[in-house]
């Protein structure tokens, strides 16, 4: 079968963009974390008002994919588990926003 | 364009949110402080030592508000460390501050030395003017607006202070009074701010992944 004729897997420009960025939470703590160079699990939560349980998933999915560092320690007694980006999360986040600027670039007015 | 412009707010607003903890303000208030009892103690200490003795003073309010800082505001407002940007920002901050400390210290020098030769307007006039510029430069460099006003403030007291004096008869150029009163504002003004993030940020709960 040639090329011409194969079906394409989706004809959406948004297929490019990086759907591990894409969600809005995590959009938002890489956001945060790019203009920093490391930050606190309080801070995030403050910032993100999301709730303990769904931080600590959207950052384990960040963590999975190589974008973030979490670095646990304690504060006294307390933990304090401070967050910060992996250049392989900077250069991601870096290829995001141009590619969403592409694609909004590329919309018809 | 426009995601470059957001980037940069929120780099801002996340530093702001760092450094508006009124600490700043009461460690002002606790500067101005020097102002306003210093003259007061001369008499018996001499200027140099009235002076120096707010050095311990200022060690251990500093070192309290740090602990007031790691103990009670920074567990309920999280911790930061700042991007690139905002470190050479501060860098250039202390760089500006060393070079204008060093030529109000020359001016200070030379009003000291030209002491009899110049109307009293004048001295006055070049104190109130270098408090203006040296809060300004703090306030533009910090981003801290609050620093303007703090500027134009003692920029006035001391312009107020000789007014006292010259027409009432206040002792020290009226300094006593005018920063005594400003010194109390900005350390209420902090202990206000600080108290208020203490009460609108609950402690995390147990909750709190580790």
């Amino acid at each position: 079968m040639s090329d011409e004729n194969a079906i394409p897997e989706t004809v959406s420009p948004l297929a490019d963009i990086n759907q591990i960025i894409h969600a809005p939470a995590r959009l938002k703590i890489l956001a945060l974390l790019y203009v920093v160079t490391s930050l606190d699990y309080v801070f995030l939560k403050n910032q993100t008002e999301l709730s303990w349980g769904n931080l600590a998933t959207h950052l384990k999915k960040l963590e999975d994919a190589g974008y973030i560092r979490i670095q646990k320690g304690y504060q006294g007694k307390k933990p304090q588990s401070i967050i910060q980006l992996t250049a392989q999360g900077r250069q991601a986040f870096q290829e995001y926003k141009q590619a969403l600027q592409q694609v909004l670039d590329d919309l018809p007015d | 364009m426009s995601e470059k412009i957001s980037l940069k707010d929120l780099e801002k607003s996340v530093y702001k949110i760092s450094v508006q903890d009124g600490i700043i303000d009461i460690q002002i208030g606790a500067f101005l402080l020097m102002f306003a009892v210093a003259p007061l103690l001369s008499a018996t200490l001499g200027d140099f030592w009235s002076s120096v003795i707010f050095l311990p003073f200022w060690a251990i309010l500093f070192l309290g508000l740090r602990v007031v800082k790691k103990r009670f505001i920074q567990p309920r407002i999280g911790s930061i460390e700042y991007g690139s940007f905002r470190k050479k920002r501060l860098v250039r901050l202390n760089l500006v501050m060393l070079v204008f400390n060093l030529l109000a210290l020359i001016l200070g020098f030379l009003s000291f030395i030209q002491f009899s030769d110049l109307p009293g307007w004048m001295v006055t006039a070049r104190f109130s003017i270098i408090m203006l510029v040296g809060f300004s430069l703090v306030g533009y460099m910090l981003e801290f607006s609050r620093m303007y006003i703090y500027g134009i403030m003692a920029s006035s007291a001391i312009l107020i202070g000789e007014y006292l004096y010259q027409n009432f008869q206040i002792s020290h150029h009226g300094f006593p009074v005018v920063f005594g009163v400003m010194s109390v504002a900005l350390i209420i003004t902090g202990v206000t701010i600080m108290v208020r993030i203490i009460i609108k940020n609950p402690l995390p709960g147990e909750e709190q992944p580790e």
